[in-house]
């Protein structure tokens, strides 16, 4: 049997009603959409100098996400979309979510979110994703280190925490620049005095423990490795935790975030000369041929020739910019996997071309 | 004026300023071009649910009109400036699913993805080359002495002006390729498979226009089949004599299979220009004929958002006067009427030092 909902889709579709109700429901309905996430802003809350939190309530589409997971958000900017991923700041549960957002300097959706989303502004949401999330059978002992607006995500999973009462043994290691720029420091100490099972270590640059340091951090947790352990933060200090989780052997009980892409390795072959400083593109469903740099993603240089693949977080996690290479050679900028092989998917933003490449754009 | 012929060095400098023209309005594209296309989409929506609105509960005369002069003018938007532009990828760079070239179905018994292949790549690439642009005279019409002539041709004048009344039909049916199934070119399968996603789309149509909404207006019915009915037929008029307007008027150039074998991109362009003619007229006309009126601008930049042809139009004059290229373009009235005396004229064969002196003078 056909089911009502479907029947009634393909009834609104091909009669062109969607269309009718798209047009009348933008004016009655802002949030209502037939399959879109749009949620309306209905709180912006200043955390520090540089950052916000956004309250969102989001229409019947947003289906609940898990504590530690991130959204990407979709504005228009200069009449085309723009999509950035933000990790969910709220506790899950809830009919509203939050983001919170730092501003980056020079950033079209940061800047544009801090400066013009107001109360009652619609926003477009793509459903929860990501598996940087609390496992439901995770060890009681846990760690949470974070850098700057790194802190969102686990903010999310200690709200959570907090709301099962759940809060048994954990340890919060926070690195910021200054007491001001502690993004959610009030709730943070307003939570440790609640549960005595929470402890809060922050880590200020202009104070005496400020900045990364191995010793300091084993000193301050000295059974660091035990812990099942989630961080996020700026990729230096990503890099210097891993390490250090690594050398005591427990890299396996550390599950990482990040908000940057790493630091951009050097193509070996562009730089022994093995490979052109240049290759041609193709773009097969556009029928255009351009030619772009070697050393950078490709996302990076069709849009530097003027192209405008779909596209989302920049850094190999959302999977927007994903298409099907038909032929040619390309390495993936995270994992140092060559893709030589025809019609394999590839993500735009992390791949670097090592020969002429054909892609189903 | 005889146009120049370039030399392939000349016609790919001819290119590089084209594409020069093209990279500079791409990238002024933006907040404007998509509230602009948002706007006519408004208007549109707008327009079909007045029309429906006076159609179902008026019952005298003039709602009559009125209702069906507005579902007319939906019907022609949505073909025209919206479905049409929308379906060749000029409003892709927005990311807005709304506007998505290979999402987009519009409101025509041609199946959105059929008229994709037929139109954005077989017409726009092989544009007016015998024998391979299945658009020149759409296989049935003689609109150009290259083409040989056959008895059939004596009936179209008239066939021309059956087709103006079914142009949607036209379009929907020239995609299946049935000269190709008669010749035995196209194997019963092959067309029956080619023809599902069209009887699909028109049966869609035949029941939204015809059984549905007359049904929805209960006793009113006889007067809503009516008015969409005549809608339609407004809509298959217009877009035919702006389409024909385009391709066929006295002045475009056809050409033969050898000579653009080996074509470079700048002799693609200059192909486009020869093959294509405008019409002049104010901003309703360009909107109406979606932009349509500037087939050259379109020709040389099918996927550059429609109404930015209005601004570029000037400097693509100047360029084709730098060039020595001719820039086909007249009032509605004379390009109409220069494509009905070529439809009439080529319905009989042509004496011999006719056909040459006609030739000639092409």
């Amino acid at each position: 049997m056909i089911s009502t909902a479907r029947l009634a889709e393909t009834l609104t579709r091909r009669l062109f009603l969607d269309r009718q109700l798209q047009l009348w429901s933008g004016a009655l309905a802002p949030t209502w959409s037939p399959s879109e996430i749009l949620a309306r802003v209905v709180a912006v809350v200043a955390e520090t100098r540089d950052t916000r939190t956004f309250v969102l309530a989001p229409n019947r589409h947003w289906r609940g996400h898990r504590a530690g997971q991130h959204t990407m958000v979709d504005v228009e900017r200069d009449g085309a979309r723009v999509r950035r991923c933000y990790s969910l700041s709220s506790a899950p549960g809830g009919r509203r979510v939050a983001i919170t957002v730092k501003r980056v300097p020079g950033g079209r959706v940061s800047g544009f979110l801090h400066e013009s989303l107001r109360v009652g502004d619609i926003v477009r949401l793509s459903p929860p994703a990501g598996d940087f999330v609390l496992p439901d059978d995770h060890r009681p002992e846990l760690l949470f280190v974070s850098g700057g607006s790194g802190i969102t995500p686990l903010m999310s999973m200690l709200r959570d925490l907090d709301r099962r009462d759940a809060v048994e043994d954990v340890v919060f290691v926070h690195y910021a620049r200054a007491k001001r720029d502690v993004i959610f420091g009030v709730e943070l100490e307003r939570l440790a005095a609640r549960h005595p099972g929470l402890r809060l270590i922050l880590c200020l640059d202009d104070a005496a423990n400020g900045g990364f340091d191995e010793a300091r951090l084993a000193a301050a947790v000295p059974d660091f490795a035990e812990r099942a352990t989630f961080l996020c933060g700026p990729a230096g200090l990503m890099e210097r935790v891993e390490r250090m989780w690594h050398a005591a052997g427990a890299s396996a009980r550390l599950t990482r975030e990040r908000f940057s892409a790493p630091p951009r390795k050097e193509a070996a072959s562009v730089a022994d000369g093995t490979v052109a400083p240049e290759v041609a593109v193709t773009l097969a469903r556009a029928g255009r041929t351009v030619a772009v740099a070697t050393g950078a993603p490709l996302l990076e240089t069709l849009e530097r020739a003027g192209e405008r693949p779909p596209n989302g977080c920049r850094i190999g996690i959302c999977h927007t910019c994903k298409c099907t290479k038909r032929s040619g050679t390309v390495e993936n900028l995270l994992t140092g996997a060559i893709s030589d092989a025809a019609d394999e998917e590839i993500q735009l933003c992390i791949s670097v071309p090592r020969s002429d490449v054909e892609l189903g754009l | 004026m005889e146009p120049r012929t370039l030399s392939r060095d000349e016609a790919d400098a001819f290119g590089r300023e084209l594409d020069a023209l093209k990279s500079e309005v791409v990238a002024d594209l933006g907040q404007r071009d998509t509230d602009h296309i948002r706007r006519v989409i408004g208007a549109q929506r707008v327009a079909e649910a007045t029309g429906r609105v006076l159609l179902h509960v008026g019952f005298d005369p003039l709602t009559f009109v009125a209702g069906t002069g507005a579902l007319a003018l939906s019907k022609i938007l949505e073909n025209m400036e919206i479905g049409h532009n929308v379906m060749h990828g000029q409003y892709d760079w927005t990311g807005d699913p709304a506007l998505d070239s290979r999402a987009y179905e519009w409101d025509i018994v041609c199946a959105g993805d059929d008229w994709r292949h037929s139109h954005n790549y077989e017409h726009h690439t092989f544009t007016n080359i015998v024998g391979k642009d299945r658009d020149v005279g759409y296989m049935f019409l003689r609109v150009t002495e290259e083409q040989r002539w056959r008895p059939a041709h004596l009936m179209q004048p008239a066939s021309a002006l059956a087709l103006a009344a079914l142009f949607q039909w036209g379009v929907a049916l020239h995609d299946l390729r049935i000269d190709e199934l008669l010749r035995g070119k196209q194997s019963a399968r092959a067309f029956a498979q080619r023809a599902r996603p069209f009887l699909t789309k028109a049966s869609w149509q035949l029941f939204k226009d015809y059984a549905f909404y007359p049904a929805l207006a209960l006793w009113n019915a006889p007067r809503v089949l009516a008015g969409n009915l005549i809608a339609n037929l407004v809509r298959n008029v217009w877009s035919f004599a702006v389409i024909f307007c385009g391709h066929f008027p006295d002045g475009v150039r056809y050409y033969g299979q050898d000579e653009t074998r080996d074509e470079s991109r700048g002799q693609w362009y200059v192909r486009q220009l020869n093959g294509s003619a405008n019409l002049e007229g104010n901003r309703w006309m360009h909107l109406l004929t979606g932009h349509l009126s500037h087939q050259i601008e379109h020709h040389l930049f099918p996927d550059v958002p429609a109404a930015r042809y209005p601004e570029m139009a000037p400097r693509v004059r100047e360029i084709c006067a730098r060039y020595g290229q001719s820039y086909c373009t007249g009032s509605f009235a004379r390009q109409l009427g220069s494509v009905a005396a070529r439809l009439v004229r080529l319905s009989l064969p042509a004496k011999l030092p006719h056909s040459a002196a006609a030739s000639a003078s092409n």
